[in-house]
């Protein structure tokens, strides 16, 4: 089956002048400017299906909102092929985003001064929407996202909250076959960030709508997600699902003791153990790569040891994966010989 | 070409919506543009009281130029004004791609959305002062009121296509707030009377940057002042503007976003 989303070998190279720091390079670079290339993201290629929701990881500056702006038709790549739905974003940008939808957490389609309902009635008129369809449209939306009592207040007087769900409606009155949210929940509470998240899960499930996310909240990918891309320095280092990523640095596990008895001058370093956090001398998290021994031996050669009132036992916390492929920690042999999973820095 | 014009009335209700939501500033900032654009006849007012004058030009004759000069303004404004300064600051924070995301041309789209009604009192305020420099100028026959149509709208296009301009260069020339100030100077030279100036000057006015036909020369179609060549620079004007929309949207391909 074709994919929704293809990306070939995409490049976007920014041509940037150095202006330096302190008064004597400012002048400096006002009389003479020196050209820097900004090279934001480098031979990208990977394809996403209907109905699948992508995360898209990585620290700032990686690239990850130029690759979505490209992929919006917001952006001229630099080279490289893009084709969404069928269309060629830069191309035929007019025609294609009428397909689309797009929800940028730092940029706003809300007009400030006016109540969101009429930023929509101008959505309803731009992409031709019948009275009926925004109608009934609007009620689904409004109640999915409980913004009904909040539409008819000007923008400048609501939350951030009710804000993110009114631009949430902005992008979804034209039920577009394709999302991207580029940091969706930045900023927001628990309870409206499970609200928006809900809310991307439903779409996605009654519509087949295909969603790319970028953030840099890892529960929003954890959610919703069953894709991972992570991008670094403008490069894809990884790309595989929530799974695997949670795999990359091998069986390891988070191991937490609360011991009744004191353990001061007591080691618990060795070839296959790593102390995470050692609050007092009565509690310990331990990191145990279970490739080199069983999570039961483990625990019995604590056992042996120490006495101990507690343990809980956790997979690694994805920040801390994402945190390793950030610093580009390199992958264990099995990872690299998998051909789904691109790994490089 | 009906979606379009249901399109331009919607986001036109909404920039109007928007300007008076705060009421005040609506007042003030109309009073203020009022001010600041009619009372400059009064320059004209003190020459002529003072005993000198622009030599074959009467007082009202050179108010007509000035009233045309601001009713064009005023047009252009209330239509094209918000264009320059809405470009400007979606470039310098990175959120041009909001305007991207609209299934529209950019620019009808940013058009649409800054309708500016509080130029709406320099556009009444220039018609008081034409209806007053009308009935002190001689009577106008009713065929000069043809081609001074069509002669205002080509000097509507003229500070259409400056404003176009300056936004396009903004792409470009990112957080240049004084970019106006530039083409206000150049637009000094439409305020008044054509043959005053040096004849280089005269040409480049006409055919380059036609700032001449946006009061002198409709004007001029009043007062029987024209001649059939002077109508060789309306097709200039109306291509002025094109360049400007043309300009501009090539420039939308330089737009680079920030940081995200």
């Amino acid at each position: 089956m074709r994919p929704v989303i293809d990306v070939q070998h995409l490049t976007k190279t920014y041509r940037t002048y150095k202006r330096g720091a302190g008064m004597g390079q400012t002048i400096r670079s006002f009389f003479r400017r020196e050209e820097v290339i900004v090279h934001a993201v480098k031979d990208i290629s990977f394809a996403i299906g209907q109905g699948e929701i992508c995360g898209v990881l990585g620290p700032n500056g990686a690239g990850k909102s130029t690759t979505i702006k490209m992929l919006c038709g917001a952006l001229y790549p630099t080279s490289g092929d893009i084709q969404v739905l069928g269309f060629s974003p830069s191309r035929d940008r007019k025609r294609y985003v009428s397909r689309i939808g797009a929800v940028f957490g730092q940029k706003s389609q809300l007009i400030w001064d006016i109540p969101p309902i009429d930023s929509f009635h101008m959505n309803k008129a731009i992409y031709g929407i019948s009275d009926a369809d925004f109608k009934s449209r609007l009620e689904e939306l409004a109640e999915l996202l409980d913004i009904a009592h909040v539409m008819e207040k000007p923008t400048r007087v609501l939350s951030l909250g009710e804000r993110m769900k009114c631009e949430f409606v902005m992008a979804m009155l034209h039920r577009p076959d394709v999302l991207f949210l580029d940091e969706p929940t930045i900023g927001l509470d628990v309870v409206a960030k499970v609200k928006i998240r809900e809310f991307v899960r439903e779409m996605n499930r009654k519509q087949r709508m295909t969603c790319i996310l970028t953030t840099h909240d890892l529960e929003d990918v954890e959610e919703l997600a069953q894709r991972v891309i992570v991008i670094n320095h403008g490069e894809k280092v990884f790309d595989d699902s929530l799974q695997r990523l949670q795999l990359f640095l091998g069986d390891k596990k988070l191991v937490r003791f609360t011991f009744t008895d004191s353990t001061r001058g007591a080691h618990f370093e060795n070839a296959y153990t790593r102390v995470i956090e050692r609050p007092s001398d009565l509690q310990i998290t331990l990191e145990v790569d279970t490739s080199l021994i069983s999570i039961s031996e483990f625990i019995e050669s604590i056992a042996r040891k120490h006495h101990f009132s507690d343990i809980a036992v956790k997979e690694l916390p994805i920040q801390q994966v994402v945190m390793k492929l950030y610093e580009g920690e390199q992958s264990p042999p099995d990872m690299q010989s998998t051909p789904e999973v691109s790994l490089s820095r | 070409m009906k979606r379009y014009f249901k399109i331009y009335w919607t986001c036109m209700r909404s920039a109007f919506l928007a300007a008076i939501a705060y009421r005040m500033d609506f007042i003030v900032s109309s009073i203020i543009t009022l001010v600041g654009n009619v009372l400059f006849p009064l320059v004209t007012l003190l020459i002529y009281r003072s005993g000198a004058s622009f030599p074959g030009w009467t007082l009202y004759e050179v108010l007509l130029i000035q009233s045309v000069f601001t009713m064009s303004g005023g047009l252009a404004n209330l239509i094209f004004g918000g264009v320059l300064w809405t470009t400007m600051s979606h470039i310098r924070e990175g959120s041009f791609e909001v305007i991207l995301l609209k299934p529209l041309n950019p620019l009808f789209f940013i058009v649409a959305t800054t309708f500016s009604p509080d130029s709406i009192g320099v556009l009444v305020g220039g018609i008081a002062l034409f209806l007053f420099s009308v009935a002190h100028v001689d009577a106008i026959p009713l065929l000069s009121w043809l081609p001074f149509a069509a002669l205002f709208a080509a000097g509507t296009a003229v500070m259409a296509g400056i404003t176009l301009m300056m936004a396009a260069m903004s792409f470009k020339w990112v957080g240049n707030s004084r970019i106006s100030e530039l083409a206000d100077s150049v637009l000094h030279f439409g305020k008044y009377p054509l043959p005053i100036f040096p004849k280089s000057i005269q040409a480049v006015m006409t055919l380059v940057i036609p700032v001449g036909m946006v009061g002198f020369l409709p004007a001029s179609a009043l007062l029987g002042r024209v001649e059939a060549t002077d109508f060789a620079a309306v097709l200039p004007c109306f291509l002025f503007m094109a360049a400007g929309a043309w300009i501009y949207r090539h420039m939308i391909r330089l737009y680079e976003g920030v940081g995200g």
